[in-house]
């Protein structure tokens, strides 16, 4: 009979540990994430530069987001939400090639450079007017 | 038990995967895709980021995100007939001179891409610039294509360096061809002005009808396993006017614009339809060149969706032969009748 007991009082315990266990290990995991996120947030600004002048207008976004911000008159800009390492931030202007920059731990200052899409421009219309053979006559 | 589910669910992935290629997007509905494009009609282009972002974050499928772009593309960018009218003169002017050539393409690129952002309205690399780069944006893979695009004005003696640009975007692992510029309008007749018409048939176009009148200088871009015309072929090619894209799968025969016939023969062409039509709504109308005059073709026949038009000639002369099917003009033909 005593055994038994003695028995069963394991079989309670034991969980009960093993359960207190988990917790404290998840509380320890979660707050030490939770501080190294908020260490490793941080603002960041920098510099759209293209063929040698600032490029005023260009769009910084936070790839997958519409979180984003435009570069000012002298080509710099301050990202609005401060970003962590392995954030991508996507740099585009209307004529220049998209470019992506991932975020490191150590960025904090971008000077990026647009390089000229060199496409060639060219156009023709489409056109309804019924086709007309060059006759002779 | 777990083993068979798993088994079976892979197997219901596979299936589906092999049923969407086969059939591409016939099942698919555009509609949500369209009327997202509709939502931000008017929005300027000085953020391409936000703007491809909202075209596309509440749609679920490639084809739609990249449907959402390009129709936002075509019923928003307008076409200058004067900046065309333009680049086509000093690049004909320039085209034996490289060093004048590359400074005109870079100034007009500047005027191009300032003209779009400010106005926007543009030429065919702007439309398919714009598509690639919302589409890249969305993380779509999306080209550029070069190349000489043919109309029912085209003088083909001037076309000797490439006149056009359209785009192929990937969708499921497969490659298509679209054509923004010519889907979004046309020039008005009259006023030579641009209207927004958005035709659907540019959209993933098939690569045999494309091929009639895109000849692409990557010849990567065909899209086609078989059949890749030369470029003397491609110059002898029949008319084929928008409306065809609505209307038409293919062009079985006749793939050249020209015939030589003698007097009491006749002239047969093969089309493969979209849909299946009346036979009475296949009208030709002849052009002697100082007579003009619709009549029924002598014969339509047709097996499922694949219709033979057959038109005999009794008079001599040189006649072009425009075919419409309902008011939709499809394609033009030229005939030459001999006596013997």
């Amino acid at each position: 009979m005593k055994l038994k007991l003695k028995l069963l009082r394991i079989d309670t315990i034991l969980p009960i540990k093993l359960f207190g266990m988990v917790m404290l290990l998840f509380m320890t995991t979660a707050t030490v994430s939770a501080q190294k996120t908020s260490t490793n947030e941080r603002t960041i600004t920098g510099i759209i530069i293209a063929e040698g002048k600032p490029v005023a207008e260009a769009n910084i976004t936070l790839q997958g987001t519409k979180t984003g911000v435009m570069t000012g008159e002298d080509g710099t800009f301050t990202f609005p939400k401060k970003l962590k390492a392995g954030d991508i931030l996507v740099f585009s202007y209307l004529g220049y090639e998209t470019q992506k920059v991932t975020i490191m731990s150590d960025t904090s200052y971008i000077k990026l450079e647009f390089t000229v899409d060199m496409i060639e421009m060219i156009g023709a219309l489409d056109d309804n007017t019924p086709y007309k053979s060059k006759r002779k006559n | 038990m777990l083993y068979k589910f798993i088994l079976t669910f892979f197997l219901f992935v596979f299936l589906l995967r092999i049923n969407a290629q086969a059939n591409d997007f016939n099942t698919i509905n555009f509609k949500k895709a369209d009327s997202i494009a509709k939502v931000y009609r008017g929005e300027t282009l000085h953020n391409l980021p936000q703007l491809s972002y909202n075209l596309t974050y509440s749609l679920k499928t490639e084809a739609e995100q990249f449907r959402a772009i390009y129709k936002w593309v075509c019923e928003n960018i307008a076409n200058d007939y004067n900046l065309y009218k333009k680049n086509d003169y000093k690049r004909q002017r320039f085209k034996n001179n490289s060093v004048k050539f590359k400074a005109w393409n870079n100034e007009f690129r500047r005027q191009l891409f300032h003209k779009l952002l400010k106005k926007k309205r543009t030429i065919c690399t702007g439309y398919a610039y714009l598509v690639r780069e919302l589409s890249r944006l969305a993380d779509i893979e999306c080209e550029i294509v070069q190349g000489f695009g043919r109309v029912s004005t085209t003088d083909l003696d001037k076309l000797d360096i490439p006149n056009h640009s359209w785009n192929a975007v990937k969708l499921n692992n497969k490659w298509y061809l679209c054509d923004p510029t010519w889907a979004s309008g046309i020039p008005n007749p009259k006023s030579n002005r641009f209207e927004f018409k958005y035709n659907d048939g540019f959209f993933l176009a098939r690569p045999e009808l494309f091929a009639i009148n895109h000849f692409p200088v990557d010849s990567k871009w065909w899209l086609l396993d078989k059949d890749i015309p030369t470029f003397e072929a491609f110059l002898a090619s029949p008319v084929l006017y928008g409306n065809a894209y609505k209307n038409l799968n293919t062009i079985i025969t006749s793939k050249v614009i020209h015939h030589d016939i003698k007097k009491g023969d006749s002239i047969s062409f093969e089309f493969e339809l979209k849909n299946i039509v009346r036979k009475e709504a296949i009208k030709l109308l002849i052009d002697s060149g100082n007579n003009a005059w619709e009549r029924k073709p002598t014969s339509v026949t047709s097996v499922n969706n694949k219709f033979t038009i057959k038109q005999r000639f009794v008079k001599t002369g040189f006649y072009d032969v425009h075919i419409y099917i309902g008011d939709d003009l499809i394609a033009t033909y030229t005939v030459k009748v001999k006596k013997t």
